[in-house]
């Protein structure tokens, strides 16, 4: 180790392209954005510095960004939750059986290679009245008619509309496999000899699962909790895409999706940067309040 | 050691050398770039069609002397790009951007240039080729104008003739006829309208129609002599909540592809749209059918003061770069595109209604134009889309929101508080 260090131009030669992409790509834009974010900056004008207008504005005067807060919020429950359990009793299921476990895996696993614009036009498609379930709803005479059936992508009632709620499943869907495949992981990690021990005990392979397993599993817990809670947060893609854009109005935005129409669509980049920098320390917020809740002291295995 | 520092040097110089040489041509020809919301290699559309055939048509006649590259881009994106080009010091010698906040963009830093010397050149040739200064209306700024238009758009009220004749329906000249019409469609058991409220300016163009033929003057409400409290937007509101009643059931999810489809597949009697539908209806519907379709202008609102004769119309626009080096080559490259060969290919072709005094065969254009036609010169003026025509692009998408509000029934001056506020925050201040 002593003589790794005393060389100092294999650190600086291996440590550069690390430290110059993050700065690049990340560190500086980042900066710049919490810089613009206290601009009135619009693309072609001049950049002008307006102090802590955009955040009064944000937070006293636009409706569409409590809605997109809400929702977003909503979003993050829901995915950490749902993502934990399927997650979970996914690996579990997975890691008992034998024959076809790599199948299945494949199964699960595929919609998070699948490309979420093509994925989010499918789920569209498979929402709109006319073309997807309700008209199979129809088929089977459970609807009269398919204009009838609920509007999956444009029911406005609720505190949290139905369009979110459908999203979210197929949120849900996509990316379970990530969980899982983390999970998995982690399961296969922990030695037979355990298992093997507990069984001589006299322990059920439920009791295994929360004696043994769980137990055993809780730092991964808090790191696919972490990526789920951030990716659910920034979350764009989906709603982006299967999100009619004229129907809901303003009520089916999450926090990415506002983002995105005032900087692009209203040209409003520093008001764009301020709800950028807003979701950016809600990200910060929420990986720091779940490593300090979950508990996550690694066993000797 | 100090050889190897000198050949190390030298190729690191000759490296350097070898990728600067592309940069510097010096064949003489001048290069200019052109950017467009559209594939031009891939497209379907026969208006981009159009375009490239422009494009193609300067390249071969000024072979040595210019030469013009195409920058494309989607739609939905265009903007974005665009302004990142703008940023980064690249700006298209020309680029096609729609008139309206969209222009001011672009005119109001300085990115945009000026072309009234070029219009105005050798006479005025060039500007009296077009059929009127009125087409030059969307670019036209306080010290002159910015924006060449192309072609032009006009929002017109197609209908199926067979389902009318079948239900006893006429040509309504009234938004009351319109109703009655409607009423006997349904009777006989058709869909009457079909619209798109999930793609948000197909609902606004018949909201801006319904504001205008109740007499609202969008200046009044840019010079706050009126806001959008008043009775005209606030009737125009509950005339599209009594047309609802009409649509198809699915009209708040359709999207704008699904409800146009609807008409075309004969499914319902009524479409509000552009007229570059008819490319649409002679393109890619089932034989026979572009016979049935016929076209009137939109009814007027009986007891109201307002002129019936005013059509919304929307052309896209070529902006010439205020930083360009080759003035003369992109002026050179926007001739082609409204030259009589490109008049001729938009009417007769795209169906779109042309902007110069150019003579088509009427035979060979689609029967539609001919309508839409008729509509667009007995039209005492036209005006914008609504959402196009606001102080802004997020002003037009808040009234977009707005009348969706109105169309899923929330009553108007409770729906309408949120561009009234808007305004208030915004524009008025």
């Amino acid at each position: 180790m002593d003589k790794l260090l005393r060389n100092k131009l294999a650190i600086i030669v291996f440590l550069a392209p690390a430290f110059i992409l993050f700065s690049l790509v990340l560190f500086v834009p980042i900066c710049k954005s919490v810089f613009y974010s206290f601009c009135d900056y619009k693309t072609n004008y001049p950049i002008r510095f307006n102090g802590i207008e955009n955040y009064v504005k944000l937070f006293t005067k636009d409706t569409t960004m409590w809605t997109a807060l809400k929702n977003s919020i909503f979003f993050m429950i829901f995915s950490c939750v749902t993502q934990l359990i399927m997650g979970l009793v996914l690996a579990a299921l997975l890691t008992n059986i034998k024959k076809g476990r790599n199948l299945f895996k494949n199964i699960y696993y595929l919609p998070c290679v699948l490309s979420s614009a093509a994925l989010g036009l499918l789920w569209m498609f498979v929402f709109t009245p006319t073309l997807g379930i309700n008209q199979m709803l129809a088929s089977f005479g459970i609807l009269k008619d398919c204009t009838e059936g609920p509007g999956w992508l444009y029911d406005t009632n609720g505190f949290i509309i139905l369009p979110i709620i459908v999203i979210s499943f197929v949120a849900l869907w996509q990316y379970v496999g990530q969980s899982m495949m983390l999970y998995m992981a982690q399961i296969s990690g922990i030695s037979s000899d355990i298992y093997e021990a507990a069984a001589i005990d006299g322990c059920t392979k439920t009791d295994a699962f929360f004696k043994i397993t769980l137990p055993l599993i809780k730092p991964m817990v808090a790191t696919a909790m972490s990526l789920n809670a951030i990716g659910s947060l920034k979350f764009f893609d989906l709603v982006y895409n299967m999100i009619p854009e004229g129907f809901l109005g303003n009520r089916a935005h999450v926090l990415a999706t506002h983002l995105y129409d005032q900087a692009f669509k209203f040209n409003k980049l520093g008001y764009g940067s301020s709800i950028g920098v807003v979701l950016l320390s809600m990200c910060l917020l929420v990986t720091f309040l779940i490593n300090k809740f979950v508990k996550t002291e690694s066993y000797d295995m | 050691m100090k050889k190897r520092l000198l050949a190390t040097v030298l190729s690191a110089v000759m490296a350097i050398s070898m990728l600067s040489g592309c940069g510097g041509k010096s064949s003489g020809v001048e290069e200019i770039t052109f950017m467009v919301w559209d594939d031009l290699n891939a497209t379907e559309d026969l208006i981009s069609k159009g375009y490239k055939d422009s494009i193609d048509r300067f390249n071969k006649d000024f072979e040595g002397k210019y030469h013009c590259t195409v920058v494309s881009t989607n739609l939905e994106e265009y903007y974005t790009k665009l302004n990142a080009l703008v940023a980064a010091k690249e700006t298209p010698d020309v680029f096609i951007v729609s008139p309206g906040p969209n222009l001011d963009d672009y005119v109001k830093p300085g990115v945009a240039a000026k072309l009234d010397q070029y219009l105005d050149a050798d006479g005025g040739a060039w500007k009296k080729s077009f059929t009127s200064d009125a087409v030059f209306a969307g670019g036209t700024y306080d010290d002159g104008i910015y924006a060449i238009p192309l072609n032009i758009a006009a929002a017109c009220v197609f209908y199926n003739t067979e389902m009318f004749a079948d239900a006893g329906a006429e040509v309504p000249k009234t938004y009351d006829e319109l109703l009655t019409a409607c009423e006997k469609l349904k009777a006989k058991g058709y869909t009457p309208i079909t619209i798109s409220a999930g793609t948000a300016w197909c609902l606004s163009m018949v909201a801006g129609y319904l504001c205008d033929r109740n007499g609202l003057n969008l200046d009044d409400i840019k010079n706050h002599n009126t806001d959008w409290m008043d009775a005209k937007v606030i009737n125009a509101g509950k005339q599209i909540q009594e047309l609802s009643q009409y649509f198809q059931p699915t009209a708040a999810g359709d999207d704008n592809d699904i409800a146009t489809a609807a008409f075309y597949n004969g499914q319902a009697a009524i479409l509000i749209q552009g007229s570059w539908a008819i490319g649409q209806i002679n393109g890619s519907c089932a034989e026979g059918f572009a016979d049935k379709v016929g076209v009137f202008a939109f009814p007027a609102v009986s007891g109201s003061s307002a002129d019936p004769n005013r059509v919304i119309a929307k052309s896209d626009s070529l902006a010439m770069s205020s930083t360009t080096k080759h003035p003369e080559a992109a002026i050179q490259l926007m001739k082609y595109f409204v030259d009589d060969t490109a008049s001729k290919y938009t009417a007769e072709v795209g169906g779109k209604i042309p902007v110069t005094n150019v003579q088509y065969d009427e035979k060979v254009a689609p029967p539609e134009l001919k309508y839409v036609m008729d509509v667009f010169k007995s039209a005492n003026a036209t005006f914008g889309f609504y959402n196009e025509s606001l102080a802004d692009t997020e002003a037009g998408s808040t009234f977009d929101n707005c009348f969706v509000e109105i169309f899923k029934g929330t009553a108007p001056e409770e729906a309408l508080k949120p561009i009234q506020q808007y305004y208030e925050d915004n524009v008025w201040k």
